[in-house]
């Protein structure tokens, strides 16, 4: 298979215009030493034995009939017309809006976007996209330290473990120091050498915080600190009251859960937002409304560029380039057709969904719901036996829940569940089901 | 003033929408038994909206946007090449599309991984690769970051990196994320790196390598590239090699023979992925045998029976992004490679290179071409002789309105007025000759009606807009 148009002979007559008798030729520069003998690679395919080969390949992944994984990556109803959208060629086949008079219905629809993301969570300004929920916290904890000229960072416990890691990456990078302490610590750690408390919520174990008084404990004790929130599956701001109104500096949040499918964990979307007074501290593309220079109409341009590393180089806020667009349509798309009522149904539908299965398993002899604070769509729970509930799962068809010890291994027999709209009643009564018999076989002696 | 623009948020109706929330089939209880009214929000401004509105609204948009699918896009170093649909279906194939990170069954996701992996080693010659880079920009702070843990282990301070003043404005940038400070090579009167200032530079002793990008960012082969990398080697350096000009170096010379000792790749260049109006990308890191420990993990090792995971080791960097990657992205990569094979990546090489100088040839006549000799993927024509104080940038609003998309302007930033012109090789010859068409009538349109270029474009949806008042009041949403 290739996707080349020339015949031999405009070949030849393409090789005559430039002046060169042959192909080889064209790479005279390339020192002969350096010239590839052979690629040693198989031939082609074509287009039937290439989708055969992948298909088959694919079947050794496993699809469940239902899902009690998140962690991360979350199991939501994406609706047809998602797809149908990011598919046109004028979005997906296009690049960066570089000329905006040719790339309006882009420009447009990210400027929709950050629109969007805006309302949702009434922050101040959105910008058009980061790689993802991890790198965007990691932007996040960057610009904070920018921002205030501090070079220390608090973690709350209970940010997802592999954002933590990424943040950790970042961080080495540029000498930022980070401690990561728990709630009841805070304040003993909270001076005015911090730049920012970042935390999570609803953190990676399920609790939802009361982030008002988190917020007061940070202004009352470091004034000049930011607070950063993450979120890895913002759908509960459906219901939820969103992280503009708590006084957030800076929140991120992974917007997979926004129309995009679970894709063995990628693409997702890094949905960035900020207060107004950081914008040009701001990493990542922004699209604003201007008007013709000589006309009457308004459209749309990519903005405030002189953050940008194609312009300023190592004095950009970030090095991002490519970012997540198509993501970024997906979810927008995603928010407009649930619309307000829909968002606000999702995020209802799921915790009560959650919240049944919590109240059913609690009734189970052997189980503990670990969470004290109230949660969303994931919580903690102790179980009779980890490898048993697993096993009964997968014997039901179920994508078993998270085993936390794999993050944390001091966590033993807990497992992370997760509970959506997308789980039916039927599959709910069969998870509770694996539960009950997972329970029994441990009291039966195992 | 009236708006010419309808938003998607105008396009609301009072009769709310259901089509997409299943039904609730479990008992629900008190809200506020789940979680109390002081954390609940009280108003969520978004409309609802008829899907059918949706559609034509987005359908509408997406006829205002040019694409690889509307013509040629010519924008130099971004390789914009046709995207094949194939892999739309394969990376939507059930068992990709919907896998969890985090689930066990996932044997075909890590074969598919590690398939690739050894796939890019031919093409390459690395010996190694991590796939969890998003985008190039994302490969490069990899790619400097295990430099840095390198010299770290080593107990060597190292905190500078030579990068030429051709580079791309990513290198610069992701160098100084790692904590490096930048040393600027200036390219030679040929394009290419003086040896001695290299060599001066790593005698310092603080210098940790280079960043290059071969071909530059002027279409041009470094016809030193071995003495470039044996000098920054004999100082105990590393040479990062930017792929983001490989295309045309696809089964014709590898950047591991070059003597790299790092690399990234952008997917949705040379691989052939959407650029999706910015992305998704993905930007893999290849390293040298010496290096692999240092790639970020977790690392899918190939044993008889199945593909394990093995967290990170030691050295590694740690992790860049959360889970494996952009999947959906490596899984049409893979099926680039598979569907062209030996000869058909070889062939991209040649064609990329054809086309590239073809229209140099071409357009060099009535353009200024700075750096005039053989050019790889790409080549930089400058603003001098244009009649009229006609700029690059009237140029290329003018090329919009011949129904084409413009090539990258002023970047090289060694060039003035740079129109960089990268035209890949989906491009028939008929495609490439009527681009030089509308160049030539540009041209002349610049002698004898220059305001035609001044004011332009005239035939898009908007005239030209105004950058400085989007810059000096900035509104960022409705």
């Amino acid at each position: 298979m290739d996707f080349i148009l020339h015949d031999k002979e405009t070949i030849a007559e393409m090789l005559t215009s430039i002046g060169v008798n042959s192909l080889e030729e064209l790479f005279q520069d390339i020192p002969a030493d350096l010239l590839l003998k052979k690629l040693n690679l198989p031939h082609g395919l074509s287009e039937p034995d290439l989708l055969r080969r992948l298909e088959e390949l694919s079947h050794k992944n496993k699809i469940y009939s239902s899902s009690f994984l998140g962690a991360g990556c979350y199991y939501h109803y994406i609706p047809s017309l998602v797809d149908f959208v990011i598919s046109l060629s004028g979005f997906y086949t296009a690049y960066t809006p570089y000329q905006a008079e040719a790339s309006q219905g882009y420009l447009q629809a990210i400027y929709e976007y950050q629109t969007a993301i805006t309302r949702l969570t009434q922050m101040d300004v959105t910008n058009a996209s980061m790689y993802d929920g991890s790198t965007a916290l990691a932007e996040a904890a960057i610009m904070a330290t920018v921002a205030t000229q501090k070079k220390k960072l608090i973690l709350l416990e209970g940010i997802h473990p592999e954002y933590v890691e990424v943040v950790k990456t970042y961080c080495w990078g540029q000498d930022i120091h980070f401690e990561i302490v728990m709630e009841d610590t805070l304040i003993s750690k909270l001076d005015e050498s911090v730049a920012a408390v970042l935390f999570q919520s609803p953190n990676f174990f399920g609790d939802i915080e009361n982030v008002t008084e988190l917020v007061q404990i940070i202004r009352d004790k470091a004034p000049k600190c930011l607070v950063v929130q993450v979120m890895t599956d913002p759908t509960c701001l459906g219901v939820l009251k969103p992280p503009g109104k708590f006084d957030i500096d800076i929140f991120v949040a992974e917007g997979q859960s926004f129309g995009i499918s679970p894709s063995f964990g990628g693409p997702g979307l890094g949905i960035f937002a900020s207060k107004q007074k950081y914008l040009r501290k701001m990493p990542g593309r922004l699209i604003g409304k201007t008007n013709e220079i000589d006309g009457e109409r308004e459209g749309f341009i990519l903005t405030l560029q002189t953050r940008e590393q194609h312009i300023r180089r190592e004095k950009a806020t970030s090095n991002i380039c490519t970012n997540q667009a198509l993501c970024a349509l997906a979810s927008l798309i995603y928010l407009v057709s649930l619309g307000k009522t829909g968002l606000q149904e999702i995020a209802l539908q799921n915790f009560q969904k959650s919240h049944y299965v919590k109240q059913k398993l609690a009734t189970i002899p052997g189980y503990q719901i670990l969470n004290k604070k109230p949660t969303y769509n994931e919580f903690l729970v102790k179980c009779p036996n980890v490898n048993e509930l697993i096993e009964q799962c997968k014997q039901e068809n179920l994508l078993p829940p998270l085993i936390i010890s794999k993050y944390f291994p001091d966590m033993k027999d807990i497992v992370l569940v997760c509970v959506t709209e997308s789980n039916s009643r039927e599959d709910i009564e069969k998870f509770i089901h694996a539960a009950q018999k997972a329970s029994n076989k441990n009291i039966g002696g195992n | 003033m009236t708006s010419n623009l309808t938003l998607i948020f105008n396009k609301g109706t009072k009769r709310s929408q259901h089509n997409f929330i299943p039904e609730m089939d479990i008992d629900k209880v008190d809200l506020l038994k789940i979680i109390p009214s002081s954390f609940q929000r009280e108003d969520l401004p978004l409309p609802d909206i008829p899907e059918v509105k949706i559609v034509r609204h987005y359908t509408e948009l997406s006829r205002k946007n040019y694409g690889i699918d509307s013509g040629i896009y010519p924008l130099g170093s971004c390789t914009m090449k046709y995207n094949p649909k194939i892999n739309e279906v394969i990376t939507r194939l059930p068992a990709f599309f919907q896998i969890h990170p985090l689930q066990e069954e996932n044997q075909g996701a890590l074969e598919l991984i590690h398939q690739l992996s050894e796939l890019l080693i031919e093409i390459t010659g690395m010996d190694g690769f991590t796939f969890q880079p998003a985008a190039g920009a994302h490969g490069e702070l990899t790619g400097i970051l295990i430099m840095k843990k390198y010299f770290e282990n080593k107990n060597l301070k190292k905190n500078k990196i030579l990068i030429p003043d051709s580079a791309h404005g990513t290198n610069p940038s992701s160098a100084k994320m790692a904590g490096f400070s930048i040393i600027e090579v200036r390219s030679n009167d040929a394009g290419e790196i003086p040896l001695d200032h290299i060599e001066f530079a790593m005698q310092q002793g603080d210098v940790a390598g280079i960043m290059l990008t071969n071909p530059n960012t002027l279409g041009i082969f470094d016809r030193q590239i071995k003495d470039i990398t044996n000098i920054i080697h004999k100082y105990g350096g590393l040479c990062y090699y930017d792929g983001a000009n490989l295309n045309p170096m696809l089964g014709i010379c590898r950047p591991g023979d070059m003597g790299f000792d790092i690399i990234h790749l952008n997917f949705h260049k040379t691989f052939s992925t959407p650029h999706g109006g910015g992305g998704p990308g993905s930007g893999p890191v290849g390293v040298i045998k010496e290096l692999v420990p240092y790639l970020p993990g977790p690392h899918i090792i190939a044993t008889e029976q199945e593909f394990v995971c093995r967290e990170k080791t030691n050295n590694s960097i740690g992790r860049i992004k959360c889970f494996w990657g952009n999947f959906g992205v490596i899984v049409r990569a893979y099926a680039y490679i598979l569907a062209l094979g030996a000869e058909g990546l070889k062939r991209v090489g040649q064609m990329a290179v054809l086309n590239a100088n073809y229209l140099r040839v071409l357009l060099k006549e009535k353009y200024h071409l700075p750096y005039d000799r053989i050019c790889q993927h790409e080549f930089v024509l400058s603003d001098r002789g244009i009649p009229n104080e006609v700029t690059t940038e009237d140029i290329a609003k003018r090329i919009l309105d011949y129904g084409l998309y413009a090539p990258t302007i002023y970047f090289p930033l060694i060039v003035k007025g740079a129109l960089m012109i990268e035209p890949t090789e989906t491009e028939s010859k008929a495609s490439l000759d009527n681009f030089v068409n509308v160049m030539n009538k540009i041209y002349n349109e610049a002698k004898t009606a220059p305001e035609l270029l001044k004011n332009a474009p005239h035939n898009t949806p908007v005239k030209r807009l105004d950058a400085v008042l989007a810059a000096r009041n900035p509104i960022l949403h409705d």
